[in-house]
C-alpha cells in the first residue's frame, strides 16, 4: 500500500551566501504517515515549520531527499498541478508560487483533482465568533474523505491546547530544524522540548 | 427545487488563489446565507455568482441553464439581480426615478422615439408597487439624497427588485447600518422572502442566523460547512462563542 505522505531523508540547508558556504539554518525530516489523519504541528518561531510546509507542497526545493504524496514525488510534478496534491493554506488568502528549472512539459501530472494533503498555517482561532467549530468540522470532513490534514498551531491560550487535544490524532514537533513525530497527545506533553515550549499552558496535574 | 447551483468554482488572480472550490445550492423560495471571516472570499464569490467575474473553473446553473461566463447583463435578464456593497443610486433624482429606470418596461420605452417613460402612468404605478414592497412608497417623490442610510439600502433593494428577478443577491446589506436600521432590514427581507429567492452574503452572523433557511460558511475559498442555523448553532464551539447569547 502507498503511504499518504513519505518524507524521505529530507534536508534543507540555507547558507550564508554563494561564496561563504557556512550553513545558517538546516532542517532535517524523515517520517511517514500511512493513513488519513489530522496532525498537529508545533514549534517555536524560526524552528522550520513553514519551511517544512513549503517543502511538502513543493514550493521550496529540498537540498536532499524527497517528498512522496501518495507515492508521487511532488518536486517532479508539474508546478501548475502541485496544488492538486498538497495545498498550503495561509492565514487568509492563498498565494501559490512555484519555481522549477525543469519545464512543466517534462514533469509528471498530479494524478489527483482535489488535494491529498492539506496544510493549515496558523488558522486564527478566536472564541468570540464561533468559526472555530466550523473550521474543526472542515478538518474532520477532509479526514473523513481520506485526506491528510496538517494543522500548524501556535498555542498561546489554554483553549488552543484544548482544540489541539480535541482534533489532532498525532503530532509533529519542530525545534531548531529537527522534526520529531509523536503518536499521542500524552507523548507530546512528555516530550521535553514541547514542555518547554508550552510552558504555562501545560495542564498542571497530568501524571 | 434547486434554483441556483454552483459547483467547484475556482478563481485566481495571478498566483493568488481567492476561491479554491465553491459548491453550493440555493433552493427556490428560501433565504440562503453565505458567511465567512474577513478575507474568506465572500465578495469574490458574490461577483462570480452574479456574473461580474468569470470563474477559472466550475459551473453555475440557474434554472437549468449554465450561466458561468455569461456577461452580467445577460445573467440579469435571465432573472438574477444583485445589490452592491457600495451604494449605486442617482442622488440628484427623486426616489421613484431610480426604480423606474430599472423597470424592464421602462427600458423597452427608451428605444422608442416618442416614448417618455416618466409620463407613463403604468410605469409610475409599477414603480410605486416596487417601492411599496420595500416600504418606501411614501417617499416616492422625495429627493434621493434626503433618504436615511437605511432607506437608501431599501431603495437599492427596490432597484434590484424592479428587474423582476427570480433570485436576488445582496452583498453585506447590513454594512454601515445601525441597530434600528438592521432590524428594519431584517423585517423587509422577511416580507420579501415570500416572493423572491434571496441570497445574502453577510459578515454579521447574528443577522444571518435570524433570517436564513440555510447557511454556507466560506473560509480558505471553500465551503467549510453548511446547514440550517439550528444545525450550525448546535456546534459546541459556537455555543461557547458570543454568538450564542446574541441570537
Amino acid at each position: 500500500m502507498t503511504s499518504m505522505l513519505e518524507v524521505r531523508g529530507l534536508r534543507k540547508i540555507y547558507r550564508r551566501g554563494l561564496i561563504d558556504r557556512t550553513p545558517t539554518f538546516q532542517l532535517s525530516a524523515d517520517f511517514t504517515i500511512d493513513e488519513p489523519a489530522i496532525v498537529g504541528m508545533m514549534g517555536p518561531n524560526g524552528s522550520g515549520k513553514t519551511t517544512l510546509f513549503e517543502l511538502v507542497t513543493g514550493s521550496n526545493a529540498p537540498t536532499e531527499g524527497e517528498v512522496l504524496v501518495q507515492g508521487r514525488n511532488i518536486h517532479k510534478v508539474r508546478t501548475d498541478q502541485r496544488d492538486r496534491l498538497a495545498i498550503h493554506y495561509h492565514q487568509s488568502y492563498q498565494v501559490r508560487h512555484f519555481r522549477s528549472f525543469t519545464p512543466n512539459l517534462l514533469l509528471d501530472a498530479a494524478g489527483s483533482a482535489y488535494p491529498v494533503v492539506h496544510l493549515f498555517d496558523e488558522p486564527q482561532f478566536n472564541t468570540q465568533d464561533g468559526y472555530i467549530g466550523f473550521m474543526l468540522d472542515f478538518f474532520r470532513k477532509l479526514r473523513a474523505q481520506g485526506r491528510l490534514v496538517f494543522l500548524c498551531v501556535h498555542p498561546n491560550e489554554k483553549f488552543h491546547l484544548e482544540i489541539i487535544e480535541e482534533i489532532c490524532e498525532r503530532f509533529i514537533f519542530v525545534q531548531n530544524g529537527t522534526v520529531t513525530t509523536l503518536d499521542t497527545f500524552d507523548a507530546l506533553l512528555t516530550h521535553d522540548p514541547a514542555r518547554a515550549y508550552l510552558g504555562t499552558l501545560l495542564p498542571e496535574a497530568r501524571p | 427545487m434547486t434554483l441556483f447551483q454552483a459547483t467547484g468554482l475556482q478563481k485566481r488572480f495571478g498566483s493568488r488563489v481567492v476561491l479554491e472550490n465553491i459548491t453550493l445550492g440555493i433552493e427556490e423560495g428560501t433565504v440562503h446565507g453565505i458567511m465567512g471571516p474577513n478575507g474568506a472570499g465572500k465578495t469574490t464569490c458574490f461577483h462570480l455568482l452574479t456574473g461580474h467575474h468569470a470563474p477559472d473553473a466550475g459551473s453555475i446553473v440557474f434554472a437549468g441553464q449554465d450561466i458561468a461566463g455569461l456577461p452580467p447583463h445577460r445573467i440579469a435578464r435571465l432573472g438574477v439581480a444583485r445589490s452592491f456593497q457600495i451604494m449605486n443610486l442617482f442622488d440628484d433624482t427623486v426616489v421613484i426615478e431610480n426604480v423606474m429606470l430599472a423597470l424592464p418596461a421602462f427600458k423597452a420605452q427608451t428605444g422608442r422615439i416618442f416614448g417618455n417613460g416618466f409620463a407613463d402612468r403604468r410605469l409610475i404605478d409599477s414603480a410605486l408597487e416596487v417601492l411599496d414592497m420595500v416600504g418606501l412608497a411614501g417617499s416616492a417623490w422625495s429627493k434621493t439624497k434626503s433618504l436615511s442610510y437605511g432607506d437608501r439600502r431599501a431603495l437599492e433593494i427596490a432597484v434590484a427588485l424592479a428587474a423582476e428577478p427570480r433570485i436576488v443577491f445582496l452583498d453585506e446589506p447590513t454594512s454601515g447600518l445601525g441597530v434600528e436600521a438592521t432590524r428594519a432590514l431584517a423585517a423587509l427581507i422577511r416580507r420579501l422572502r415570500t416572493r423572491f429567492t434571496i441570497c445574502l452574503i453577510e459578515h454579521d452572523m447574528r443577522f444571518l442566523f435570524g433570517l436564513a433557511d440555510r447557511i454556507s460558511v466560506i473560509h480558505w475559498g471553500q465551503v467549510i460547512t453548511e446547514g440550517t442555523p439550528a444545525e450550525l448553532m448546535a456546534n459546541k464551539w459556537v455555543a461557547r462563542s458570543s454568538l450564542k447569547e446574541a441570537v
